[in-house]
């Protein structure tokens, strides 16, 4: 192995689990200051966490096993995609393979450990919010697959480090496909993430949450385990958007070095976003995710028209 | 000047009146509950009040001639002990009953569930309990319970003097405080054949319009935070703050408690202070100017406004709505057009091009209107102003009413009294008359847009629950 491939399996792992919360961290911290405030620390997820991993988890009269388990559950798949998700064009085995539908594949599984436990705890506004992101997933989740079918045609593999690779150079968009692809991405990462104008992360508003709703019933470890995978996602899709849909360079190390500044530029994509655009109406989103899923299918078409 | 009639064909006269120009503006029962008054306003700013005995603690009911009379009769049932007879059934509204069937219409069928809502919220909202009926995410009924912070204001202040009274008066509501404190004044001064000098006039109009403009402003910024627009809550709460800052500057306090008094005005702004209060408020009126043509020009924020949230014309008008959220159903009745006791010579009530009733005509009402108060307070602050009092002009009475455009609509005060004490005192608020409204804009809508829903019509609780 050689020592690219250690950094870069050091990056992916190290990052996702103990960076990934700075980047939700940032894009509060920026949508701070865009609104004229001073703003929590971008470190202040990490404060959070700490918080809460000191405190106690809650046992609900009534639920089973599975409202226990799903923190961990939910986690624990997050870990895995962590694990799938390369952050450069050569990544180390873990033994998890590195395709792109495995992860969309473990995303839902995520999803669906937090969905059923909303149904165990039967909270009026766990199963609304639930029952929401379920709904909202279905075109979420062809939106992902199509994008990461546009990057896998271009490219003739599934694989993401060969991917990477084959998405690498300057003249990214020079290809129609993987333009529209970028587009179709770019609206998966703000539903994936549950951002404006998807979700609203900083709202108190109950009766409007998506991806908060399934938390409320939960408190100490269990929440921090939830809070931690909220973030993971960001590192996920971000690391994806970065890597294989936005321009970036040959070679393993030119990729790791170039990735933060990659990365903390999305992310003030999201802060800037999420402060000059308002929620919308809810009936709308799936609309919203069509549009992106049109996008890929477009890029997907175009690819096959071009190709001999 | 308010004329009193007793109690033969009490149903008939009110039936008659409201068959005219005049409308329904409150109902109590007096204390100890032995009579039940109703108000009645016409559009020349005269009211009336119409009485009728509770024998046996029970009085005809009105609600089917005036469905706004609904929330009046409940609550004279609740804290007098008055019975009516015809409003049937007659819910708990003060009292809080455990039991559900009691207070919240019966929905049956197979689909539909509850949500409830508070009465503790997530965030920083006064306590209201909220119990949608639904079918998935749209809502088919909703029930709304208030009056958790019930204070028993006006109760506490019977037997206080009509001076005293005030202290309760302004502390129902911060958010009204003028607006209550002036309805009272006003009654108070009916009742001891008091009028106001223009002087006074002025001051008290100065107090209302600064009022509006801070409640207006803070209204378009919990719109803003309603869809999650972060750049509007925070431009339009700074501009808020900034307008508040200069209610401390004019009177010593940021929300104008204690500005407002029985029989007089304390008031006094030299040329310096007037000079620098019209600078600030232009300047103010710039910066709402730009933001709000920003939010015009915000496609994602605008998409959220129309078709949601509808109160229209008719409903209004059964409902009792007042304020701006009548105005934007497109129902032109404001109190400051026909205020003799105030400043107001020649006000023409606003309403928005597209009165459609729903949260973008209340938001385009509250704009309206703000550029209305910038103008009015520009001309009222020309001249320096002195402490002033009322003089003398009828013979004394023993019931006095005011009314007052508050920024959530029509206030009326009503104060009986007995020597300089008050014997009863019942505070009508714009917010107590739009509450209904709020429910019957709910129906029909998603529950996630309810929300938006309630910031659009932004009513207090303070001054409903007293």
């Amino acid at each position: 192995m050689s020592g690219a491939t250690v950094t870069a399996g050091a990056v992916q792992v190290v990052g996702g689990i103990a960076l990934a919360p700075l980047l939700p961290g940032l894009v509060q911290h920026w949508k701070a200051r865009l609104q004229g405030r001073r703003g929590p620390t971008p470190l202040q997820p990490y404060r959070e966490l700490r918080r809460l991993w000191g405190k106690s988890a809650v046992t609900i009269e009534g639920t089973t096993a599975v409202y226990r388990l799903a923190p961990a559950l939910a986690a624990a798949s997050i870990g895995v995609a962590i694990l799938i998700v390369p952050v450069a064009a050569r990544a180390p085995d873990w033994g998890v393979g590195h395709d792109a539908l495995a992860l969309a594949g473990v995303l839902a599984l995520a999803r669906f450990a937090v969905a059923v436990a909303a149904w165990d705890v039967a909270n009026g506004f766990a199963l609304m919010g639930a029952s929401r992101d379920l709904s909202i997933s279905v075109f979420v989740e062809a939106t992902l697959v199509l994008a990461l079918a546009v990057a896998a045609l271009v490219t003739g593999t599934t694989a993401l480090p060969e991917v990477i690779a084959g998405t690498a150079g300057a003249g990214v968009w020079s290809q129609p496909a993987l333009a529209l692809g970028a587009i179709a991405f770019a609206l998966v990462v703000v539903a994936e993430t549950g951002r404006q104008p998807v979700d609203n992360p900083d709202t108190h508003l109950e009766l409007t949450m998506i991806h908060e709703g399934p938390l409320l019933e939960y408190a100490g470890r269990d929440l921090a385990y939830l809070q931690w995978a909220a973030a993971a996602r960001h590192w996920l899709v971000l690391v994806i958007a970065a890597q294989v849909f936005l321009p970036h360079p040959h070679g393993v190390w030119w990729q790791l070095a170039l990735l933060p500044v990659t990365l903390a530029a999305l992310c003030g994509a999201l802060a800037l976003a999420e402060t000059l655009v308002a929620k919308m109406r809810i009936l709308l989103v799936p609309r919203l995710l069509a549009v992106g899923a049109f996008a890929a299918l477009l890029g997907i078409a175009a690819w096959l028209a071009a190709s001999p | 000047m308010t004329a009193v009639s007793g109690a033969e064909g009490y149903r008939e006269r009110i039936g008659t009146a409201l068959a005219g120009s005049w409308r329904f503006a409150g109902l109590h029962a007096t204390a100890g509950g032995t009579a039940v008054r109703v108000l009645l306003a016409a559009p020349d700013g005269s009211t009336r009040l119409e009485s009728v005995a509770a024998e046996r603690a029970t009085a005809p009911s009105i609600v089917d001639l005036v469905p706004a009379a609904a929330w009046d009769e409940r609550e004279a049932h609740d804290l007098q002990g008055v019975a009516f007879a015809g409003h049937d059934p007659l819910r708990p509204l003060v009292d809080h009953d455990p039991d559900l069937g009691r207070w919240t219409v019966p929905v049956r069928g197979h689909d539909p569930y509850e949500v409830a809502v508070g009465p503790i919220h997530a965030g920083v909202i006064e306590s209201g309990h909220f119990r949608f009926h639904v079918v998935g995410d749209r809502i088919l009924h909703l029930d709304i319970r208030l009056f958790y912070k019930h204070r028993g204001l006006e109760r506490a202040a019977e037997g206080a003097t009509l001076e005293q009274g005030m202290a309760y008066v302004g502390r129902a509501c911060a958010a009204c405080t003028v607006a209550n404190g002036v309805a009272y004044a006003h009654a108070c001064e009916e009742a001891l054949g008091l009028r106001p000098t223009a002087e006074l006039r002025r001051a008290r109009t100065i107090l209302l319009e600064l009022e509006r403009i801070w409640s207006h402003l803070n209204d378009i910024a919990a719109v803003c935070a309603g869809v999650g627009l972060a750049a509007g809550n925070t431009r339009f709460a700074a501009l808020t703050e900034r307008a508040r800052r200069l209610n401390a500057a004019l009177t010593g306090h940021r929300f104008l408690f204690r500005t407002v008094a029985v029989a007089g005005s304390a008031l006094a702004l030299g040329p310096d202070e007037l000079r620098a209060a019209r600078e600030e408020l232009t300047a103010l009126r710039e910066e709402a100017a730009s933001g709000w043509r920003e939010l015009a020009f915000n496609a994602s924020f605008q998409d959220r406004l129309p078709e949601i949230g509808v109160v229209a014309a008719a409903a209004a008008r059964r409902l009792g709505t007042t304020g701006p959220a009548a105005r934007a159903a497109g129902v032109r009745e404001d109190v400051r057009a026909a205020s003799p006791r105030l400043a107001y010579d020649g006000f023409v009530a606003v309403v928005p091009e597209r009165a459609t009733g729903d949260v973008q005509a209340r938001f385009e009402q509250r704009a309206l209107e703000l550029w209305q108060s910038f103008t009015l307070l520009d001309a009222l602050l020309e001249h320096p102003l002195g402490p002033a009092v009322a003089e003398r002009s009828d013979a004394e009475r023993e019931l006095g009413v005011g009314r007052v455009e508050s920024p959530r609509g029509a206030t009326s005060c009503v104060v009986e009294r007995r020597g300089d004490r008050i014997e009863r005192l019942r505070l009508r608020t714009g917010s107590y008359a739009s509450w209904p409204a709020v429910a019957h804009a709910a129906a029909d809508d998603l529950l996630p847009d309810f929300p938006l829903i309630n910031k659009s019509f932004e009513l207090c609780y303070a001054c409903t629950d007293r």
